[in-house]
Parts: structure tokens; C-alpha cells; sequence
């Protein structure tokens, strides 16, 4: 069972550049992220299947999963 | 003049009269517009120790080369004063379609000189330029004053407008425009109302020279086509800066009831997404726009319109009061807006007279009956229209949060968060070395839209204290304020991630004048240096104590929240800032030593 | 037949395209002069209203000089040359968005469908496609 996870701008860096990553399903984004190396703390926006969730949200199969940086704010 | 209205215009409101002179060419090329012409004429026209209130300060709004253009963002003007809420220099940069609509007049500056003997308005329609009665308009609120202007004249004029508290010098008054753009910061709506000034009405309909029209047309589309096809254009535009409430809750940086915590346990009913879903009815743009931040709403519940709440509202007046419903912060910042104050400074003031009532300094007795506690909606609406008025604790808390501290004393000076008297805006910095110091350092006082270094932090290490990240401070410094100075908006570039580099054939075609980053970051530089100048000018012993931070952010470290019992050593907001000044070229005083000055020809400005 | 359709849903007030009009048209950088008008309904109800040109010819109709003729496009424009500012164009639009203002241009004016303002509208207001007509 996998999820994708597709990094946004300058979240990229930490796939070295790849523009996503296959993740297993059934974890919380929170920690796909750790899985691949991303730290939550420098993720603003988590969109799943283009809805908003929280980190703590429970990835099913198949959801493609956006993640945003705040690149610069205010 | 190629990209500029080719005029500035002078208005005496002491004797009514109004004239005209040509933008001399060579301002224009060293201060380039905005913020920058706005700091020339404070420095040249304003005497020393002027009151903020009295007759010799002006007030001085302009607009910069890609106003009214086909560039992303031409919609900004800046407001520049000097500033009764911290007696040092104010510059507030107001959206929407006013700055536009000046250089269709051919405007590059306004100044308002004097006092008006009389409540007036200033009418502007091309060439027209008058003083009219605004004996009608005084005592009504700013949004209720452009609409009958707007009925009265036609929706082809622009309006900027303050409201009671305006009228009433209260020390962080606002000016309101285009139903929910503001002037904020400073009490730039202050300086007007002391000059009787009720509202500036514009209309102009000549058209703005450009030196290449071809490669201006060319970059413009450029600049265009990156914006949309910027990978979050989508996300932000659903947004707006609300995008980072949850980001900002969850790492701490949400101000929590008087910035005691960065989290806020009801954080999640303020988050971009629930504002979207509950309250908000269409996105709204400043001029020239294509990542519309404005998020315009209607509260049911108060049958309120309001453009908002955007992030730092959520901020200062939502976690930071302890209100945890997204329509009563709305309701809270429509009354913010129609009475005149800034959300900022009204937040920082009231949740730091909810914490002196909270610790039994404050009874009913000294709030009029009101129960002022964290997370009182009702009282937090009551209290913005008394500070409005100067009613009761309203006159006390309208001064602002550092003189409100220093006439209770009883300690309450502890949690008063501000720097240089501006209350801080909404990043709580109990653990964010590089944003802590951009808040201690801002030339207007505590305020983040100079440097905006919280995701650097979280990036590189949040307590790290090291020279890059001050280098990051001051870069971010001397470049992002360029986007005041000509005139457009910072935000393309801040949160859709477009390359600034589109930006220089745009300004080139426009003005004729060739420019590298390099060549605006030093104008950034030199300006930031002679606002420096003018804090020392203003106040007596102006040093390095005045860019200390709140006590709260290297004394107590929160109980709750993602920052639960994270500090700031006080010697390492020391050494941020001999690290600082140091970088700057400035003695440990924080002073620009001579030969800085010397480096950015700013000798003739020094006394 | 191709024209200019706009969603006013979407429409956040920005003017870009008005920009973008008056220098296609012009060659001049004032919204005043632009071929399409955004109206504003605020503070209530709280909403912007696009108003476009459909192509529909009418003022093409009773032009007397024959100035509204069809460029390379497909689309009605304004030969600025041959316009005498009669005005007779001016009350048959049923958008009205042909326009006559003495004070800014000696002629009248009206879209050309030059795309323009749907290559700076950021929120999708803007396309150009079929007329229903020609769909139908």
C-alpha cells in the first residue's frame, strides 16, 4: 500500500530534486516526512488530494499528498 | 519623466494653499519612489523634535515607477511620517488602488503641510485640487466616509479615509482604503487627524510615460506569466497569508495570549482553511494583482463585511486575546478598520491590559465594568471602540502599550511587548534567534515586514546564534523594502517564488534607468542607514537600548505549545546584536560610525 | 466566431486587464481607456461584476461611417481613423462596453480580442473561445 508525496519549490532539495516520493500508506504524513529525511517544522501546507489536513492525518492508498514550504511569509 | 507621475504636490492646510513642483530627476534616481521619496522629504522638510501632532510634521504619501503599471503587485503607496506612537520614524505601505490612481493624476508625492483650522478632505481630480468641507464626514467611520465619497463622486475615485480614531490622535490610528487596505503602523492615521484631514479623494486619467513601451510591455508579461504559472499560485490565492497560521501554531510562532506561549490550544478554529470555509466570499486584489491576498468576508452572526482577518490579525487580536472563533476576530478587525486603529498595535495593547487584569492590576473599577479577561470577545469589542474614542481605559491604552506600561508601572512594563513603543506584530520569538533580532532591529519599530526570518530559522536552527543568520537579518533588510520604494508589492517575489531578476527589465524599460539588485539593495542600505540617522536625530540617547526586545522573549519561557519551556539567552540577544552592528558598520552603540556614512555618501545628512 | 467570456466569480478586482487593454489599444498605460469594465459592489454585497464584449455585432450595425469593421481575428474593433464620435454605437451595446469619452480620446473604442487581458488575469476571469452561435 504506498502514497505519493510530491514536495513543492525548495522542499525539493531534500528528494535531491526529484519531484516525488512513493511513501508507505497507513503512517501519519507527519512521519513520511521523517521517513524522507523532510522535517515537518519547514512544511506550511499539506494538501491531500488537494484538501488541507494536518501532519497528523493518516495516509490511505493512493492519496498524492502536496507539501508547501512557507518560502518566505508576511 | 519615464514611469513616474512627474509631480509633486504640496498642500499647506494652515493657509489652504496647494501648488505644485516637477519630481527633480535627481531624487528620483537616488530614492527612487515610495518609501524612499518618503524618507527624503521627512530628512529634508521636518525639523528636529518636531511634534508628531503639531503643525511642523508632514505627512507624506507616494506612490513609486511600477505603480498604476502592468507589473504583478503595482498596487502600493507608502505613508511616511514621523510617528506619534514612538516618536521615530513611520512608514506604512498601504495596497489597493490608491497609488495607481495618483499617478494617473500625475502625482509622484502628496504632502500634507500644517494644520486645517477646519475638518477637511483633500479632492483630487486630475488637475483639480482642492480643499473641501468634511463637517459632514467627522465623527464617521472610515469605510462609511469612502462609501458616500464613492456615491457622491463615482467609483472611478480612490479613496483613503481614517476614522474617529484618527480624528481622536489616537497614537496608532490608521488610515483606511478600498474597504480594507490600511496605512497601519505608527499612527500615520494620527498625523492626519491632527492636520484635520478626513480623507484624500482621488481620480486621475492621464497615462504614465514609459521610456522603452515596447520591452516594458515584454517584462511585464513576463513578470505575469511567472506568477501564474508559480506551483502554489492556487494554495495562496485560497489563502492569503492565512497560510501560515496552522505552520506559524505549529512551530511556536503563533503570538498566545500576550505572546506568554506560541501556540494557542484553539489555534485550530483560526486556520486559513476554516476562515475560507466559514466566513469568506471573494478574493480581493490591490492593482494589479494576480495572486489576490485580500480575503474578503461577511460575518453572519454581525452582519459584517470586512476584508479579513489576514494573518497578523488572526494573530495579534485571535490566539494572542485568547478568541478562538474565526468570525469574532472578523467582527473584531471590521470594528478595528471602521473606528480606525491598527489590529496590530490594538491587539498588543489589549492583551496587555488583559494580563494586568489577569494579575489583579486592573479591576472592573479600571475597565468600566468590563470583565477583561483572555478569550472575552465581547469586551475585546467594546474596548476597540473606547480606544477609538478615548473613553475610560480606552484614553490610557490608546497611547500605546509602552506608555500605557509606564503610567501603571506595577511591574506591568514586564509584559509590555513592544520595541522602540511599536507594539510587536504577530511571530512570538521565544526561540527564533534571527527573527527576534529582525523585530529588534526594524527602523520603524517592531514590526516584520522588513526582514521576515522565521522559516530561516526553522531551517538552519532556531536558538542558533551565528553570523549568517544575521547576515540573512540585513539582507533581507535592505531588499525586501525595495518593493516599497517602487511601489509594487513584496509577495510575488515572498510567496510565489518568482525569480527577482524578472523585475530589472521591467524597472529598466520603465524608468530608462539601468539598475542590478545590487544597485537597489545599496539604495536599501543607504535608506535603512538614514533612518537610523533620524531615530538618533529625534531621541535624545537613542542607543542600543532601544532595540532591545520585550523582557517576555529571553525571560520566560512558555509553559505550553510547540516552544514549551524554550528561551533566548539575554547574552545572546546581546551578541545578535554586536554581531549586527558589526556587519552594519555601526559602533556598539549602534550608531553608523563615519566611515559608513563616508562608504554610503550620506555625509551631508549627518546633522 | 471567437470572443472574450468572463467568470465574475473569479474576478478579484486587480485591473490588470484594464492595463493591459489601454496599451493594446493605445498604446497607453490608463485603465480609463480599456475595452472591458470591472464594477465594484462594495462593502455589500461584496463583489466584483466583469462586463465583456460578445461580438455581437450591433454596433457594427449602425455604425454610419462603417469605422467597427472585423480584423484578423475574426472580432468587431474600432478603425480609429474613421470613427466621427457620432455615438449611435454607443447606446446599442447591450454590455455596454463601447465607449465614448470625449475628455480621454477623440474616437470611440471597443475590444479587439487581442487576449491581452486574459494573459495577466491571475484567477482565471478570462478566455477567449466560440461564441455560442457558432457552437450551436
Amino acid at each position: 500500500m504506498s502514497a505519493t508525496i510530491r514536495p513543492f519549490g525548495m522542499l525539493r532539495e531534500y528528494l535531491q530534486g526529484e519531484k516525488e516520493a512513493e511513501v508507505a500508506a497507513g503512517q501519519t504524513v507527519r512521519q513520511a516526512l521523517a521517513s524522507l529525511g523532510i522535517p515537518p517544522e519547514v512544511v506550511a501546507l499539506v494538501l491531500v488530494n488537494d484538501q488541507p489536513q494536518e501532519k497528523d492525518y493518516f495516509l490511505q492508498e493512493g492519496d498524492v499528498v502536496k507539501i508547501l514550504a512557507v518560502i518566505g511569509g508576511g | 519623466m519615464n514611469g513616474y507621475g512627474g509631480q509633486i504636490l504640496r498642500v499647506n492646510l494652515s493657509n489652504g494653499q496647494i501648488s505644485k513642483e516637477p519630481t527633480p530627476p535627481e531624487v528620483a534616481r537616488e530614492f527612487v519612489g515610495g518609501r524612499g521619496f518618503g524618507l527624503y522629504f521627512l530628512l529634508k522638510e521636518v525639523p528636529p523634535k518636531a511634534d508628531p501632532l503639531g503643525p511642523e510634521n508632514k505627512l507624506i504619501i507616494s506612490s513609486g515607477p511600477f505603480s498604476g503599471l502592468m507589473i504583478p503587485g503595482a498596487g502600493k503607496c507608502d505613508w511616511t511620517t514621523k510617528a506619534p506612537l514612538t516618536g521615530g520614524y513611520a512608514s506604512a505601505s498601504m495596497g489597493g488602488h490608491f497609488t495607481a490612481e495618483m499617478k494617473y493624476a500625475g502625482l509622484d508625492s502628496i504632502i500634507l503641510e500644517g494644520i486645517s483650522p477646519k475638518p477637511v478632505y483633500l479632492f483630487i481630480d486630475d488637475n483639480k485640487i482642492e480643499l473641501r468641507d468634511a463637517s459632514q464626514l467627522w465623527g464617521k467611520g472610515s469605510m462609511i466616509v469612502e462609501k458616500t465619497l464613492k456615491d457622491q463622486y463615482g467609483e472611478e475615485f480612490q479613496v483613503a479615509a481614517i476614522g474617529p480614531a484618527g480624528e481622536n490622535c489616537v497614537s496608532f490610528a490608521h488610515i483606511n482604503h478600498d474597504y480594507g487596505r490600511q496605512a497601519g503602523r505608527g499612527g500615520v492615521g494620527a498625523v492626519m487627524g491632527a492636520k484635520k484631514v478626513k480623507a484624500i479623494v482621488v481620480r486621475g486619467t492621464k497615462s504614465i510615460p514609459v521610456a522603452d513601451p515596447d520591452a516594458y510591455r515584454k517584462a511585464g508579461m513576463e513578470l505575469f506569466k511567472a506568477c501564474k504559472e508559480a506551483e502554489m499560485l492556487k494554495e495562496w490565492t485560497s489563502y492569503g497569508t492565512t497560510i501560515v497560521v496552522s505552520w506559524c501554531d505549529e512551530v511556536g510562532a503563533l503570538p498566545t495570549r500576550n505572546f506568554s506561549a506560541g501556540s494557542f490550544e484553539d489555534g485550530k478554529n483560526l486556520y486559513g482553511p476554516v476562515m475560507r470555509q466559514k466566513i469568506v466570499i471573494t478574493d480581493k486584489g490591490c492593482f494589479g494583482c494576480p495572486s489576490p491576498c485580500g480575503k474578503y468576508s461577511r460575518v453572519q452572526r454581525y452582519n459584517t463585511y470586512v476584508e479579513g482577518p489576514e494573518y497578523e490579525t488572526i494573530g495579534m487580536i485571535g490566539s494572542n486575546l485568547g478568541l478562538n472563533s474565526i468570525e469574532d476576530v472578523a467582527h473584531a478587525n471590521y470594528l478595528c478598520d471602521e473606528w480606525g486603529i491598527d489590529t496590530i498595535s490594538a491587539g498588543g495593547v489589549i492583551a496587555w491590559a488583559m494580563e494586568c487584569y489577569e494579575k489583579g492590576i486592573f479591576t472592573k473599577a479600571d475597565t468600566d465594568g468590563l470583565e477583561l479577561k483572555f478569550g472575552n470577545a465581547e469586551a475585546v469589542f467594546k474596548l476597540i471602540e473606547k480606544i477609538a474614542k478615548k473613553e475610560g481605559l480606552g484614553a490610557l491604552l490608546a497611547d500605546g502599550v509602552k506608555r500605557a506600561a509606564q503610567k501603571v508601572g506595577k511591574g506591568s512594563e514586564k509584559w509590555a511587548i513592544h520595541v522602540k513603543g511599536m507594539e510587536q506584530s504577530a511571530y512570538a520569538t521565544h526561540n527564533a534567534t534571527a527573527m527576534l533580532l529582525a523585530y529588534m532591529t526594524c527602523d520603524v519599530g517592531a514590526h516584520h515586514n522588513r526582514a521576515w526570518a522565521i522559516t530561516y530559522d526553522l531551517q538552519v536552527g532556531r536558538e542558533r546564534v551565528a553570523p549568517e543568520k544575521v547576515a540573512r537579518v540585513i539582507w533581507l533588510q535592505h531588499f525586501r523594502p525595495m518593493f516599497d520604494v517602487l511601489g509594487g508589492c513584496r509577495l510575488q517575489w515572498v510567496e510565489l517564488g518568482i525569480d527577482r531578476n524578472l523585475y530589472l527589465p521591467a524597472l529598466e524599460a520603465i524608468t530608462g534607468i539601468h539598475r542590478t539588485w545590487e544597485d537597489l539593495e545599496l539604495v536599501g542600505e543607504r535608506l535603512w542607514n538614514l533612518a537610523r540617522l533620524y531615530w538618533m536625530r529625534e531621541i535624545d540617547g537613542f542607543d542600543r537600548n532601544w532595540d532591545l526586545p520585550a523582557p517576555r522573549f529571553y525571560e520566560e519561557p512558555p509553559s505550553s505549545g510547540a516552544t514549551q519551556g524554550q528561551i533566548t539567552r539575554f547574552e545572546d540577544v546581546q551578541k545578535l546584536l554586536d554581531m549586527y552592528y558589526e556587519q552594519r558598520g555601526w559602533s556598539p552603540q549602534g550608531h553608523p560610525t563615519p566611515q559608513t556614512l563616508e562608504r554610503l555618501g550620506l555625509q551631508s545628512f549627518v546633522n | 466566431m471567437m470572443r472574450l467570456y468572463a467568470d465574475s466569480s473569479k474576478c478579484s478586482g486587480c485591473r490588470a486587464c484594464l492595463v493591459a487593454c489601454s496599451l493594446n489599444l493605445f498604446q497607453e498605460n490608463n485603465p480609463k481607456k480599456a475595452a472591458l469594465v470591472i464594477e465594484a459592489h462594495f462593502p455589500a454585497p461584496g463583489a466584483y461584476k466583469v462586463r465583456v464584449c460578445t461580438q455581437c455585432g450591433a454596433c457594427a450595425e449602425v455604425c454610419p461611417t462603417g469605422a467597427i469593421k472585423i480584423n484578423e481575428r475574426g472580432a468587431y474593433y474600432v478603425d480609429m481613423a474613421e470613427c466621427n464620435l457620432c455615438e449611435a454605437c454607443v447606446p446599442e451595446c447591450p454590455e455596454s462596453v463601447m465607449f465614448v469619452r470625449t475628455e480621454l480620446a477623440d474616437t470611440s473604442w471597443k475590444c479587439d480580442l487581442c487576449g491581452d487581458c486574459v494573459s495577466v488575469c491571475g484567477t482565471g476571469v478570462l478566455w477567449i473561445a466560440e461564441t455560442e452561435a457558432a457552437v450551436a
